[in-house]
């Protein structure tokens, strides 16, 4: 070391120097006689540490991604397997493999195909139930009588179908009252009560047919001299005014369900060609039910009655 | 003396070792013996280290006492270390906690940068107190200081304290450099001859 060089601030204390002497100085006291006992009782009321949340993690981590994927793979086919069974699949349009497709694809061979069974005719050992007529197609122009007339005939078929099995209806619900009122113990009508009621109910029906008879005999006259004049009458002739009475008939019943002021009100907001195709309507229906001549002067627009019996239900006729 | 019978430093490093996970296996059965043997070995030592840092008997105690009842709870984390280590560590670490927390809650706000020089009323107060030596420790920001006792008072190899502290060699050695440094420049200041 030359004179002039500086020495190293930061080199260890020497042993036996001022700065050494005076550290040496700093002496600690003893501990307290008591500190063994002291964190021995406070060692006793600690309490346990708790085991490790999680098992270490080396060494199980794949074991816990594969388990993750296994229960992700495992609820997925158990979704599946029940959207499957459930019909959900179907509903989306999803192909669902059977088993035996599978199994067939996977092992390069065609499946085998379901052994044939043969049709049987089931044997006709029951009167078969009353089913809807069809309804009666007609194709193309009616220009002669003839043809009209045998339209009608076969539309009559089909209304005396209709009829039958409205008939069948009626005679089972009555028959299914009487038996559930007899199977709870309540009273039953007698013979002669159920006798009553069979005729009143026939001569409702009755009523309701003859004015359905009177507006389609009307509306026969008119095609009828229509065809006669050289017209050809088409499905369309026929059919709509049916669909007319039809909608005519359900303003009408909503008509019937307001209060008389509003009713009016009703009446004057429509249109007065529409006004008068719905007062016409009502007139003709209750001509023939009353078998009547319909008046032609255009009553007022709260001519309506709030409950007057129905009307005919063309829609149903044909 | 022969060279078979003289244990290796290998060999004593192992059995050292091999103690140590006896004692953590009784402290993680709840031995009270075993935590009275480790406080016999080891509370003496550390109870230097954290008085020389902190420069309060009691406080000192309380640090020791942490240390020690860290280790019980601990012990079956803790069979594979050294367990004077552990504890010098743990100790280390608990005054330069409790020094900085004493020094924000009396400047009232924490210091955005570490002040390394000496600070003269700390220096003043001590020395009127103590006395010298005590006054130039104290004087020394939480690190230097602890860098000072480890390896003056304990006489641990740089290593060693390094471990203790957490620190890289590298760091340690800088680290002690800035504290003899400072620890000189105080004691010049109170007119001592170096």
């Amino acid at each position: 070391m030359s004179v002039n060089e500086q020495p190293d601030p930061g080199a260890p204390v020497a042993p036996g120097s001022p700065l050494a002497r005076a550290l040496d100085g700093y002496v600690p006291p003893r501990l307290s006689a008591d500190f063994a006992d002291r964190v021995l009782a406070a060692a006793e009321v600690r309490p346990a540490s708790l085991p490790a949340l999680r098992r270490p993690v080396r060494g199980w981590r794949g074991w816990r991604t594969g388990q993750r994927i296994a229960v992700g793979i495992a609820s997925f086919g158990a979704l599946a397997t029940a959207a499957a069974a459930t019909g959900l699949l179907q509903q989306l349009d999803l192909p669902v493999l059977s088993a035996g497709t599978v199994w067939a694809n996977i092992t390069g061979t065609a499946a085998a195909a379901p052994a044939a069974v043969p049709k049987v005719a089931p044997a006709v050992s029951v009167p078969a139930a009353p089913v809807t007529p069809t309804p009666v197609e007609i194709v193309g122009a009616i220009d002669t009588p003839e043809e009209l007339g045998e339209a009608f005939r076969r539309i009559d078929a089909v209304r005396s179908g209709r009829r039958e099995e409205r008939r069948a209806v009626i005679d089972q619900r009555i028959a299914s009252e009487i038996e559930r009122r007899r199977a709870a113990g309540l009273r039953v009508p007698t013979p002669e009560e159920e006798a009553r009621i069979r005729d009143r109910i026939e001569t409702a029906h009755a009523r309701r047919q003859q004015a359905i008879d009177a507006r389609i005999g009307q509306r026969r006259e008119e095609m009828q001299r229509k065809v006669e004049s050289g017209e050809a009458l088409t499905r369309e002739d026929i059919v709509r005014p049916l669909r007319e009475d039809a909608r005519n008939l359900q303003r009408i019943e909503a008509l019937r369900r307001l209060p008389p002021t509003e009713r009016r009100e009703a009446l004057r907001r429509l249109p007065p060609e529409e006004r008068r195709a719905l007062i016409e309507a009502w007139r003709a229906g209750r001509a023939a039910r009353q078998g009547t001549q319909a008046p032609t002067a255009e009553p007022a627009p709260d001519a309506l009655p709030a409950d007057p019996t129905p009307a005919p239900q063309p829609s149903s006729e044909q | 003396m022969t060279a078979g019978s003289a244990p290796s430093a290998p060999a004593s490093a192992a059995a050292a070792a091999s103690e140590d996970a006896a004692w953590a296996a009784r402290l993680a059965a709840r031995d009270p013996e075993a935590l009275r043997a480790m406080i016999a070995a080891h509370a003496g030592k550390l109870h230097r280290v954290a008085y020389r840092m902190t420069g309060d008997a009691q406080e000192a105690e309380d640090i020791v006492q942490e240390a020690l009842l860290r280790l019980w709870d601990n012990a079956p984390g803790i069979a594979a270390l050294r367990l004077g280590g552990w504890l010098q560590r743990v100790v280390t670490n608990l005054a330069i906690d409790r020094l900085r927390r004493a020094r924000r809650l009396s400047s009232g706000e924490v210091p955005e940068r570490e002040d390394e020089a000496p600070r003269a009323d700390a220096l003043i107060e001590a020395g009127e107190r103590d006395g010298l030596a005590r006054a130039l420790v104290l004087a020394l920001p939480e690190r230097q200081r602890a860098a000072i006792v480890l390896t003056y008072f304990e006489e641990l190899p740089n290593a060693e304290a390094a471990e203790a502290m957490e620190m890289n060699i590298k760091a340690f050695e800088s680290l002690l450099h800035r504290a003899r440094a400072g620890l000189r420049q105080a004691f010049a200041a109170q007119g001592g001859a170096l």
